[in-house]
């Protein structure tokens, strides 16, 4: 989709799926995603680049990409992100209020337009001039694994992959050290799923930057220590379809939540609780991602 | 040889308090290929004087008994008050209210304690003095180990398998991290070090009234912070004071408490003798998997200020040996007798 070849028109074609919508339409009537993102474009004159940030429920991508967006607002590690426009500063609100009141954020809805996107501008401010505009949703992980399962059950969802230009697949490091399959499986059907719906000529690896990124580092710190050794022998189907099939790719560690501790609702339910924040590792994977963008998402 | 209670002394750092508290950290440990592993230090081959070179002062004053026929006996011993009068501060007598409930909101439910003086260790434990104790084979004297966690000490070891803290290597710290406090130490850890030198690890209304200085008089003054009332990223090492690792224990003086112990906020979370118990807003108890310890005082990670304030109290889990937590050792005034000539 290019925005240079959109002129007054009676309609505006959707950011994510490019379907045409009406210009008056607040979300997209295909795909569901926000008509505002389009409309941003065309104010910035330009495409952004959408760096998606994958995984299977309850891996941790609200609270990863919420704190990601908080702390580059906070010009972490140098890096200036300027969101554009209010909606996008609602997934981070959303997160840092809830991890300040020592709660997790609900789980996000499977309907797309409930779904939280933020639009930013990110640069660094010392080293260089280039400036990246970038739209990360905030996909529920139920909705990536319906789609995954049965593909086009969200199109939304594939029309993202598609057009990802970086990717941040989250894994529960947790979970895999304590020996389950399930982060594996769910990661190599992932990426077997990215693997088909980008296209490649013949055997050629796909270029996108893939970070993969073992979450939930509080509950396993070994897995700080060395990740691509964590992953070599904890999620080695993963570890086999990144060498096969991905040119472009890294393990990270990261963690949130400095200390986790139980207790129950009234239906003695039991409900998690972060005992204090710890951000350790967000930033990393986001940074090496930007550092493999091609040239088309930055302006100079 | 009387502690002096209240005297404000000059930082023997002028660069640093010029530099209004900038320090540069070294970040996370380092990497093996750049680890420069601590050099064993050459100790006396005397009892006595190997044990005040290890820094067992408090250990020297409680087993006087065992020491007093040594000729150097009574040389020691007042080298050991002298030691103490300058690594150790007063905390007066006060009283603390410590939050019982997770969101510790105004009206919800508080114990407050009554804290008798104490003395307290102006710096956090640093790797140089933890070295003493894991050369000393500290990881093998069980008397200092609770039986429960016997059977566990075996975990306890380095990122080579020697006993000694996580981040260390072959049984020995970074020398450029001589200084930062130890971290990668379990609770367990922590205690085992602190009786070994004759001391123990303040309890939370301890630590609490040191870092709050709510003391017994009409004003009723808390301090959030050591220094004061505002948070000053200046003054403390935390995730906004943009450094992204731990810092020399000696480092931001210009953030110390009225009796100059330094870094109650901020650089590591400290760990306490105190066990940690909560509930939510409902009086439901909330626990964690296993036995979890108070830990005070934020770290150089810690994102959200209010939570390096002196009132702000969370947990860990006390098998727990993480990047940011590490301790300080208190001394009952009782055992401090030479203050009064005793």
């Amino acid at each position: 989709m290019a925005t240079a070849t959109y002129t007054r028109s009676a309609t505006m074609p959707c950011l994510i799926c490019e379907q045409k919508n009406s210009l008056e339409a607040v979300v997209c009537n295909t795909c569901g995603a926000p008509m505002a993102l389009i409309q941003e474009a065309v104010a910035q004159d330009r495409d952004p680049c959408i760096v998606t940030v994958v995984g299977d429920s309850n891996v941790g991508k609200t609270v990863y990409l919420g704190m990601l967006l908080d702390m580059l607002s906070n010009r972490a590690d140098d890096f200036e992100a300027v969101p554009k426009g209010a909606y996008s500063v609602n997934l981070q609100h959303s997160v840092v209020s809830h991890l300040s009141m020592r709660q997790f954020p609900p789980k996000t809805a499977m309907e797309v337009d409930d779904w939280h996107w933020a639009y930013y501008q990110v640069r660094r401010r010392k080293r260089t001039t280039d400036t990246y505009d970038l739209v990360m949703p905030d996909m529920a992980g139920e909705a990536i694994a319906a789609e995954v399962a049965n593909p086009k059950t969200f199109k939304v969802i594939r029309s993202l992959l598609e057009k990802s230009a970086g990717a941040i697949l989250l894994v529960d490091g947790a979970l895999a050290a304590a020996g389950s399959p399930q982060p594996d499986f769910f990661a190599l059907k992932l990426m077997s799923y990215l693997d088909g719906v980008i296209a490649t000529r013949g055997e050629k690896k796909l270029t996108t930057p893939v970070a993969v990124v073992l979450s939930k580092g509080d509950y396993c710190p070994e897995v700080f220590d060395d990740p691509r050794s964590f992953a070599q022998s904890n999620l080695n189907r993963l570890w086999n379809i990144c060498e096969s099939r991905f040119a472009n790719y890294e393990f990270f560690a990261t963690s949130v939540v400095g200390a986790l501790a139980y207790g129950s609702d009234e239906y003695d339910n039991v409900v998690p609780y972060p005992l204090h924040i710890a951000p350790r590792g967000v930033i990393e994977p986001f940074e090496w991602v930007l550092t493999k963008l091609q040239g088309d998402c930055k302006r100079r | 040889m009387a502690l002096k209670l209240f005297s404000r002394r000059r930082s023997n750092d002028q660069a640093a308090a010029d530099r209004h508290g900038q320090y540069e950290g070294l970040g996370l440990p380092p990497t093996f290929e750049s680890f420069q592993p601590a050099s064993l230090p050459t100790l006396d081959h005397d009892a006595l004087k190997r044990a005040f070179q290890q820094g067992r002062y408090c250990a020297i004053l409680r087993d006087q008994h065992q020491w007093k026929d040594s000729p150097q006996f009574a040389f020691v011993v007042s080298e050991v008050h002298r030691e103490l009068e300058q690594r150790m501060a007063l905390v007066p007598a006060g009283t603390v209210s410590i939050a019982q409930t997770l969101s510790a909101q105004p009206g919800d439910s508080e114990e407050d304690i009554a804290v008798e003086a104490f003395l307290l260790d102006i710096h956090c434990v640093t790797n140089a003095r933890f070295q003493h104790f894991v050369d000393a084979g500290g990881y093998d004297m069980l008397e200092h180990w609770p039986e429960e966690i016997w059977p566990h000490l075996i975990e306890l070891e380095d990122l080579t398998g020697q006993p000694g803290p996580r981040f260390w290597r072959q049984g020995r710290h970074d020398v450029r991290l001589a200084e930062h406090p130890v971290v990668g130490i379990s609770w367990y850890e922590a205690q085992a070090y602190s009786l070994w030198i004759g001391q123990h690890l303040p309890k939370e209304a301890e630590w609490q009234m040191a870092a709050s200085w709510h003391l017994h008089s009409s004003t009723n003054l808390v301090r959030r912070f050591p220094w004061g009332d505002a948070m000053n990223k200046k003054r403390c090492n935390i995730w906004g004071s943009r450094i992204g690792g731990t810092v020399p224990a000696s480092a931001f003086p210009n953030g110390a408490a009225p009796n100059h112990v330094l870094q109650l906020v901020g650089n590591v979370w400290e760990w306490t003798d105190t066990e940690y118990s909560i509930t939510d807003g409902n009086n439901r108890p909330i626990v964690g998997e296993m036995p979890m310890h108070v830990v005070r005082g934020g770290a150089f990670d810690t994102y959200f200020e209010f939570q390096a304030t002196s009132q702000f109290r969370t947990g860990q889990l006390a098998l727990a040996r993480t990047h940011n937590t590490g301790f300080r050792c208190a001394m009952n005034l009782a055992d401090a007798n030479w203050i009064n000539g005793g």
